[in-house]
């Protein structure tokens, strides 16, 4: 749910609970998420809770990837005053 | 329906499709924050809020258990569950058709409730073997009647409506009977989709 929320309020809009949880079962099988079941809880109608841990690799893909985005986009910001 | 309780059909939905390893985490975290939205804001907009979850959610998860092995094994489930009970109808539709045969009025008011009691039968009987097969079940059901009506095996004259009702009611029957009758495999027994 913490994910989900987290998307959410950076995007600006609902995002659906199936596509969360069906990426992170992607990541999950790539190695770059671990997860573990919590306590079932009576707020959650006596559901346990799926918890999520950013793996080592995982760790290093991100990286990776967020250098891509900003070699991407470095610069552009000063092109847009000139559009 | 309570205030604090969501839509009763949409979890039923939500545990029909969503495959068994991620059915408990996603449908506690939307009963958890259907609450607080019930609470924040009103029952009624968290109501509209788990249905729009749900009816979003449902493609990516049904794709998500197409994918994995549990889905074969529902199917192949499905099928055989299929083959049983259509040797147990055809049986059953001989004999009617031994007994009843000049009057036809009688065979068409026979002909559903076999058709009905067999799907029923069907849908128990699969889903007591595993929950994820009723579905693959009730497709199967439907597109056989489908092919039915499409190649005219009935030569009886009959209004549009009763062949639309073997085409509705039979994969409905498929998917509720085991519902009411409470003889759903429970999730935690292996059972997948």
């Amino acid at each position: 749910m913490i994910v989900r929320r987290e998307i959410e309020e950076r995007i600006g809009r609902d995002v659906s609970i199936g596509a969360v949880y069906a990426t992170l079962e992607r990541l999950e099988a790539k190695g770059y998420v671990s997860s573990y079941t919590g306590e079932p809880t009576p707020e959650r109608g006596g559901r346990a809770k799926r918890l999520f841990r950013l793996e080592a690799a995982g760790k290093r893909a991100l990286q990776v990837s967020e250098q891509t985005i900003r070699n991407m986009t470095a610069g552009l910001s000063s092109r847009w005053e000139r559009i | 329906m309570r205030h604090n309780s969501p839509p009763a059909f949409a979890c039923w939905f939500l545990e029909s499709v969503v495959p068994v390893p991620l059915r408990e985490a996603i449908l506690g975290d939307l009963i958890e924050e259907y609450a607080l939205r019930a609470e924040s804001a009103s029952p009624l907009a968290a109501s509209r809020w788990f249905w729009s979850q749900t009816c979003r959610s449902v493609p990516t998860m049904a794709w998500s258990s197409l994918r994995s092995r549990d889905c074969l094994i529902s199917l192949c489930i499905a099928m055989g569950v299929y083959i049983a009970v259509g040797a147990l109808k055809l049986a059953a539709d001989l004999t009617i058709s031994r007994l009843v045969a000049p009057q036809q009025a009688t065979y068409v008011v026979l002909a559903p409730v076999v058709f009905l009691t067999a799907s029923a039968i069907g849908g128990c009987v699969a889903a007591r073997i595993r929950r994820g097969a009723t579905k693959f079940l009730a497709l199967i059901v439907m597109t056989t009647v489908l092919v039915l009506i499409d190649i005219k095996v009935c030569t009886i004259p009959v209004p549009w409506w009763y062949q639309f009702g073997f085409l509705t009611l039979g994969p409905v029957t498929v998917l509720l009977t085991p519902a009411i009758f409470g003889v759903l495999k429970p999730p935690g027994g292996g059972s997948a989709t």
